[in-house]
């Protein structure tokens, strides 16, 4: 098992250092110090403000720079938009209200879709199927954005309003658990909405086509219970294609949703690479693209190690 | 044993859940109510400041939250309409030299910085003339980032000849003497200038000039962006700065008395801004700026009353706003809401660069294509599709309001369109008849909200007599990029003035200034450069506006950009809020606000 996992740690190296690479480049197409001084640039501050972020030091230099930095997980450099900030400050204090709203939403969408997905392959091609399949589609149809505008109007604005209680927040975030349901429970429940359609459709099809192995049968033949046929035969089954779906969540969870952390202000990571990418903040961009990088390669190995834990084959394949 | 799950236990207890889940609702417009007094609430359109040391700030932003905290030795007065400056830091008026060449300050004894830990004993200590020769040297620092230098580059005497030198140094002295600006002894500064320049007074009132402490910029470094010292009427601890979410100013105890204003316009005797004159400032004790990305989630909180002020998002215009009369709807009046449109001096235009091959050049065939060009082009259409109609479209680069804009926006010299049949004739005498051996144009603009829109009128608009547009929208930085490297034969861009003086808006032709300076049409007239030489130095008269026109009627002739176009920012006001007259020239006003005394969350 060791073996295997170190071999899947290694070939995935040259990949992330490949990525950085191309991630440095790409953000040197148009040169980072010009965005840095704006409008009133002149050429002879260009090369002062260069040799003070060290934009002019060699490349490779700075491609060894920008990866030490990742690997021994030491960000201080300085946002150039929110000055006197480091990047390691700003991950550290956008992590949490990311966190604090896609980990409940994976669970509850998860939860939910799970259940839900097992209901229907259960009453495979009966009414209560349909209906559900009907209602996913629907769901998974309507943008993410109509969502938060609509969820955000009639939740927050609309029930403020008429019975004046502000049970949601229209906007903004404060940490602490009580202060949880007020800030994060409106974007939890939007995001699991939308993430429902998807996955319950998905984790459907998946029970369905379990349901019709030779051991769901043998099962049967054996006098269990349907409840128990689904819920400890056919759900154990089903983990591969489970796990791979919310492994492959995990670096996006990290990372936030952009569009419900800008709509409710919540000050998550996605939010910051959003301000950061509208800011030309190189440094914010370049860390934070490196990262994400190294957690969805990470994610990958994770999965495949998990693979191999559920099912023995896959280390021999 | 196997226990049986029980329904309607299961439902009561859900419904239980379901009931327990309200206990977190707070009372509506609640958390306007901080616990530390008089607090208003107000909004930052954006992600919020991005520095808080004035000579790293450049945003709008930046301006907004630094002058609640730093002074300047100039500002605005509050209430008058056009913009006069009176002294803030300084006891009167600079004194100056009959060659208006030395400017002496007196500055008042009664000035103290924020108590902060960078001091002894954490007590602030009373500024001095030396502090104020510091915060301009810093300006000059090129190693900390700063990105205001253009605001004093060629204007004091010595200081660019100091600034190269310092700049190639290992380390910046601040101590090395300028020839220009003297401290004359504690309170008193003498400033000499290169040459008698009108706008340097205007500049004196730029948060970019504001007052700072040498001890502060030493104790914190390069985290001094997020630590302001000041001397002005409010604090922000870091703590209360949350990034891109909120900040949080407290009122500063130890500010010496400043009073409301005793000057103001007629007008605002109807709404009752003149009753707090001679009261002590600040008139708040907190304000909290929310900042938001998205327009959406400010709106509904200003609707909530959970602002006291906003802005009106362009989608939410007509629900609000009579779309014929510009008047605010009775629904929102009948809540105490009140509607102050501001005219910003704005300058939106379609340039032309003057050094392009094809759209170049001041041959009369030249002339005639970009005349042909604005003429095709009908500026109210855009103004009415895209900004509810509320724009000024005017003759000319001065915008409303300043000395040198022409009567009623209009002047003989422009080829303001529509008209086709006119286009047509000029774009036959060019040598290209019915756009006849063209080719496609290139015209760059940023990808803001509706550019592609708007790139899609101008290209049916110039289609009417024959000209092709082939669009390039970039990120404004790239398009920055294109312009300064003069790439870009035809492009689209707005300048906001620095300040009040139509000589920032022709500064935008003077040779000297072309890409990549702000000259970004490369316009080139002996003439125009040799006249604004001159204004530069003239103080406010009826000669000074005469030359403005005329160097207004020279580019205009030559056609080197089609337009131009102010906005109008629309701001709405809650009841709550008292003495609000808003404006985006300058940005200290919040410390005449006021909450009415009949309205909760007091």
């Amino acid at each position: 098992m060791w073996s295997y996992t170190a071999r899947r740690l290694l070939y995935n190296i040259p990949v992330y250092l490949g990525i950085v690479l191309l991630l440095m480049l790409a953000l040197r197409v148009n040169d980072p110090a010009n965005a840095f001084l704006g409008k009133n640039a002149n050429p002879e501050d260009l090369l002062l403000i260069k040799e003070r972020l060290g934009l002019d030091r060699p490349f490779l230099v700075q491609y060894f720079d920008l990866l030490k930095s990742v690997f021994s997980l030491d960000f201080g450099t300085y946002s150039w938009a929110n000055e006197g900030i480091t990047v390691g400050r700003m991950l550290r204090e956008s992590v949490v209200p990311s966190l604090s709203i896609t980990l409940p939403a994976l669970i509850l969408t998860s939860t939910v879709s799970i259940t839900i997905a097992l209901i229907s392959a259960f009453f495979r091609g009966r009414r209560i199927d349909r209906a559900l399949m009907v209602l996913a589609v629907v769901g998974m149809s309507v943008s993410f954005l109509v969502y938060i505008v609509f969820g955000q109007y009639f939740g927050a604005y609309l029930l403020t309003r008429e019975t004046g209680y502000s049970f949601f927040a229209i906007g903004g975030y404060e940490s602490g658990l009580a202060n949880w349901p007020y800030y994060c429970l409106l974007p939890v429940l939007i995001s699991s909405l939308v993430a429902m359609g998807y996955d319950t459709r998905f984790y459907r099809a998946v029970m369905v086509e379990e349901s019709g192995r030779d051991y769901i049968v043998t099962a049967t033949a054996k006098g269990a219970s349907k409840r128990k046929v689904m819920f400890v035969h056919m759900l154990k089954n089903a983990m591969i294609p489970i796990i791979t779906r919310i492994m492959t969540t995990l670096p996006f969870l990290i990372m936030g949703s952009l569009l419900l952390e800008v709509y409710f202000n919540i000050p998550g990571m996605g939010r910051v690479l959003y301000k950061a990418i509208q800011e030309q903040d190189f440094p914010v961009i370049q860390i934070f693209v490196a990262i994400f990088a190294g957690l969805f390669i990470l994610s990958n190995i994770l999965t495949d190690v998990l693979y191999a834990l559920v099912d023995p084959r896959v280390r021999l394949s | 044993m196997h226990r049986r799950l029980h329904w309607p236990q299961v439902a009561l207890a859900a419904l239980l859940c379901c009931l327990s889940c309200g206990c977190w609702a707070r009372k509506a417009g609640a958390s306007a109510d901080t616990g530390q007094g008089k607090t208003l609430t107000l909004p930052i359109r954006s992600a919020g400041p991005g520095s808080l040391d004035p000579v790293r700030g450049s945003t709008t932003y930046d301006s907004q939250a630094c002058s609640l905290v730093y002074e300047t030795l100039l500002q605005y007065k509050y209430l008058k309409r056009p913009l006069e400056l009176e002294p803030l830091l300084c006891v009167a008026m600079p004194q100056v030299s009959e060659d208006r060449l030395v400017y002496t300050f007196e500055l008042r004894q009664d000035v103290f910085f924020h108590d902060d830990p960078c001091f002894e004993n954490g007590k602030g200590r009373q500024m001095i003339a030396r502090d104020v020769v510091y915060s301009w040297k810093r300006l000059a620092d090129s190693g900390i980032g700063t990105r205001n230098w253009w605001l004093l580059e060629s204007t004091i005497l010595g200081l660019d000849e100091w600034r190269g030198q310092q700049n190639k140094n290992d380390s910046f002295d601040y101590d090395a003497p300028v020839e220009g600006i003297l401290a004359l002894d504690r309170f008193s500064l003498q400033v000499t200038l290169t040459e008698p320049v009108q706008r340097f007074l205007y500049i004196l009132a730029m948060f970019q000039m504001s007052v700072v402490p040498h001890e502060a910029v030493e104790f914190y470094g390069e985290t001094i962006s997020r630590h302001p010292v000041g001397t002005g009427p409010f604090t922000l601890a870091e703590e209360d700065w949350k990034t891109s979410k909120s900040l949080d100013f407290k009122r500063n105890g130890a500010w010496r008395e400043e009073f409301y204003p005793s000057e103001w316009m007629e007008r605002d005797e109807e709404r009752g801004l003149h009753l707090d004159a001679g009261k002590r400032l600040p008139l708040v004790n907190h304000i909290r700026f929310n900042c938001y990305v998205q327009d959406q989630p400010m709106w509904l909180e200003f609707r909530t009353g959970l602002l006291d002020y906003a802005q009106i998002p362009a989608e939410n215009y007509i629900d609000c706003i009579r779309k014929r009369t510009h008047q605010l709807k009775k629904a929102y009046r009948d809540e105490g809401i009140e509607y102050h449109p501001v005219p910003l001096l704005d300058f939106i235009f379609r340039g032309f660069n003057m050094e392009d091959e094809l759209l170049g050049g001041y041959s009369p065939q030249a002339k005639q294509l970009r005349q042909a060009i604005s003429l095709a082009i009908d500026l109210e259409e855009f103004n009415n599709t895209f900004y509810n109609g509320q724009n000024i479209v005017y003759d000319g680069m001065i915008p409303p309001g300043l000395d040198g804009y022409p009567e009623g926006g209009r002047c003989e010299a422009s080829y303001t369109g529509p008209d086709l049949a006119r286009a047509r004739e000029l774009l036959a005498l060019a040598g290209y008849p019915g756009g006849e051996g063209l080719g496609k144009i290139d015209f760059y603009t940023s990808l803001a909200a509706n550019s592609q829109e708007q790139t899609e009128m101008m290209q049916r608009q110039l289609g009417k007599i024959g000209i092709e547009l082939n669009a390039i929208l970039l990120e404004f930085p790239q398009l920055i990029e294109a312009i300064n490297k003069k790439k870009a034969p035809m492009f689209s861009f707005a300048w906001g003035s620095d300040y009040p003086d139509g000589e920032n808006n022709l500064a935008l032709f003077y040779g000297p200034n072309r890409s990549p300076g702000s000259n970004h049409y490369n316009y080139e007239n002996e003439a125009f450069d040799r006249l604004y030489e001159k204004i530069r130095s003239m103080p406010p008269s009826a000669a000074r506006t005469e030359i403005y026109a005329t160097m207004r009627d020279m580019v205009l002739e030559d056609v080197a950009f089609i337009g131009g176009m102010a906005r109008t920012r629309n701001y709405l006001s809650s009841a709550r809020i008292r003495n609000f007259k808003p404006t985006e020239d300058f940005w200290n006003w919040p410390k005449y606000l006021d909450i009415s005394p009949s309205t909760p969350a007091n």
